[in-house]
């Protein structure tokens, strides 16, 4: 016990009297490394749960209920569709219909029937337009036109992928028409049925199902698709702010609705991807501040060696009037530890109490995302306890080597 | 008077084959409980060569040390540490102070170690303290000290375990001449008033002159022993 003590105050007293400058820039290493930690696989991780966030919000919400196996559509949607009423947990819900099209343009300007037809294969989403705006805020993704009146028909919303002069952006991937805007006649064939529409409005979401999708009246959809039983593909159900999508899916299924549909929290429905990603960028960014920890740990190193060997001398007296080594040994320890911890408490200070909240406020704008800091606080906690106990093994090492050498040849300076 | 440290035959060399060096040749010596010696020599003499086998820093090449009854030769590195805590006190000739502690906490260090509370260490260290003349010099860090001062809380460090022998390397080189006669004079009063056993290396004959005895060395070996008081 008398050895610790003495080893925190010899350990203490050095930091006290240190150099502020030196000090300073050895914390300032420290909160760099650990920023480097938590913030560069966080900004990682960032850029697909910004992806997931928004998928979540604009596409999947928290629950999804989508065809049984073995059944092409949800069935009883009408009786389900008035059941969500009755749940105050349920905040907004869309009912969507989906099938595919064959979208054309610019074909009454078409004068020479040998040239190619100006069309795109779409994925088309039957909407009503009024509970698809309220789960995924559709009209706020309108960068030209405007949203569907949920009384008119006739009127169709294009995702900006379907058109050339925005897609190109991405080279040739997606099957787009051109010179396509808001006001323009379009002609939608499914099958053998063809119908014109007008374009509302264009819409423009990093999210693809948004983005690579058209939307049309339900009424309009089913009977372009001769989907006269109204039953969905797909509803989407966001949740109120204190309701819980596991909670509700086992009242669903409690209820009876799994006999209709297959009942999925979005956790459970997300594609698999987005999870893949996820793990790769957090390994990839937990790789990248491996390399902090390792430069730390030998700038630790280095510094504590420094400062033991210039203390040689003071150790060999120590050592000569009777002071346990190990006592030594704890006072470079003790020091390593204060400015892993130093460091470490102001970059979690920077991390929580500034960087996550701007990164939500400004989020960093990549093509299919909008990255934010995600730094869970028991990663970021294992995060630290890796840099601290490497860091005090940076600071017992050298102490270690100068303290084991020869009493007396520490005390005259010899080799 | 019965020997507290008794020396046989003490060789210490340096280096091997052709480059070794031979700086002690076979040094018998002992000094009596409560007694004052001086080791004098010209440079490279081995006065201080001497002075680390005796007080166990350094281990001959040959030879015994025993201290009291204590046979040192054979002890582990952890157990020569543990003996210069218990039994032995080191005045160097540049204070050896620890620059980050104040004076007091210089003075407590042996102390705590020897597994005293922060309380009676702070106690005992500030009464040795002014028994060296610091008063109030408590909390004064080395670099605020002089020379002479510093080197009295060295003193202070090295007495407040009540050692059974205080060694001296040149404690007065890098003090003037009215510090270090301060110094001195501050040994020789241990030595009268409470019979602490001194051992000293000097080369300045002046303040050799307190002590009872005077060793000699020339080239490692002792050459005259001169004896100034009982």
């Amino acid at each position: 016990m008398h050895i610790l003590r003495i080893g925190l105050l010899l350990g203490w007293r050095q930091i006290q009297r240190a150099n502020k400058w030196t000090t300073l820039l050895i914390i300032s290493v420290m909160m760099l490394t650990f920023l480097n930690l938590i913030a560069v696989s966080g900004i990682l991780v960032g850029l697909i749960t910004g992806a997931e966030i928004a998928v979540r919000e604009e596409a999947l919400g928290d629950l999804i209920l989508s065809e049984k196996s073995g059944e092409d559509h949800i069935l009883e949607t009408e009786t389900i569709r008035r059941e969500l009423a009755a749940y105050p947990e349920i905040q907004a819900y869309s009912v969507r219909f989906n099938g595919g099209g064959v979208l054309e343009a610019n074909y009454k300007e078409r004068r020479n029937l040998a040239a190619e037809r100006d069309t795109a294969s779409v994925q088309v989403t039957g909407i009503d337009p009024a509970l698809e705006d309220s789960m995924s805020n559709l009209s706020t993704y309108i960068i030209d036109g405007e949203y569907l009146d949920p009384n008119e028909e006739g009127y169709i919303l294009i995702g900006y992928y379907y058109l050339e002069e925005f897609a190109q952006q991405f080279g040739d991937i997606f099957d787009t028409v051109s010179g396509v805007s808001a006001g323009d006649t379009v002609r939608l064939t499914v099958g053998n049925v063809s119908k014109e529409f007008k374009v509302k409005g264009i819409v423009q979401s990093k999210v693809d199902q948004v983005s690579l999708n058209t939307y049309i009246p339900e009424r309009e959809f089913r009977r372009l698709f001769g989907r006269l039983d109204r039953n969905a593909d797909q509803i989407v159900i966001h949740m109120n702010e204190n309701g819980s999508e596991t909670e509700l899916k086992n009242i669903f299924i409690e209820n009876g609705f799994d006999d209709f549909a297959k009942i999925q929290t979005y956790d459970e429905g997300k594609p698999k991807f987005i999870t893949d990603i996820k793990n790769t960028f957090n390994t990839l960014g937990t790789f990248i501040g491996s390399i902090g920890i390792v430069v730390a740990s030998i700038t630790i190193f280095i510094i504590i060696f420094i400062n033991a060997i210039s203390r040689r001398q003071q150790i060999g007296i120590l050592k000569g009037i009777g002071i346990d080594r190990r006592a030594i040994e704890i006072a470079y320890v003790l020091q390593a530890a204060v400015y892993a911890l130093i460091g470490s408490g102001l970059g979690a200070l920077l991390t929580y109490g500034f960087l996550i909240g701007y990164f939500e406020a400004n989020p960093i704008k990549f093509p299919f995302s909008d990255g934010i800091l995600v730094a869970p606080p028991e990663e970021t906690f294992i995060r630290f306890v890796v840099l601290f106990a490497v860091t005090l093994i940076a600071g017992f090492l050298p102490a270690w080597l100068i303290v084991k050498q020869n009493t007396l040849n520490s005390i005259l300076g010899r080799k | 008077m019965s020997a507290i440290i008794q020396a046989t035959n003490i060789h210490r060399r340096f280096g091997e084959g052709a480059l070794e060096t031979h700086v002690l040749k076979g040094i018998d010596f002992s000094a009596d409980e409560g007694e004052f010696v001086a080791i004098m020599g010209k440079s490279g003499a081995g006065k201080s060569t001497l002075m680390y086998q005796l007080s166990i820093l350094d281990e001959p090449s040959e030879g015994t040390v025993l201290i009291g009854d204590t046979e040192i030769s054979s002890f582990s590195e952890q157990d020569r540490t543990s003996f210069r805590l218990n039994t032995l006190g080191y005045i160097f000739q540049n204070y050896a102070l620890v620059p980050d502690l104040s004076a007091a906490e210089n003075v407590m260090l042996p102390l705590l170690m020897r597994g005293n509370s922060w309380a009676e260490a702070l106690e005992n260290a500030q009464k040795v303290i002014d028994s060296v003349g610091m008063e109030g010099k408590y909390n004064n860090l080395p670099a605020e000290l002089s020379g002479g001062e510093q080197q009295r809380i060295s003193v202070a460090r090295a007495i407040a375990g009540k050692p059974k022998i205080l060694f001296a390397d040149e404690p007065t080189a890098n003090l003037d001449s009215v510090s270090g006669q301060q110094v001195i004079d501050l040994m020789t009063k241990l030595n009268s008033d409470y019979g602490q056993t001194i051992i000293m290396v000097t080369h300045e004959r002046e303040y050799a002159m307190g002590c009872n005895r005077i060793i000699h060395l020339e080239d490692g070996l002792v050459v005259h022993e001169e004896r100034l008081r009982e």
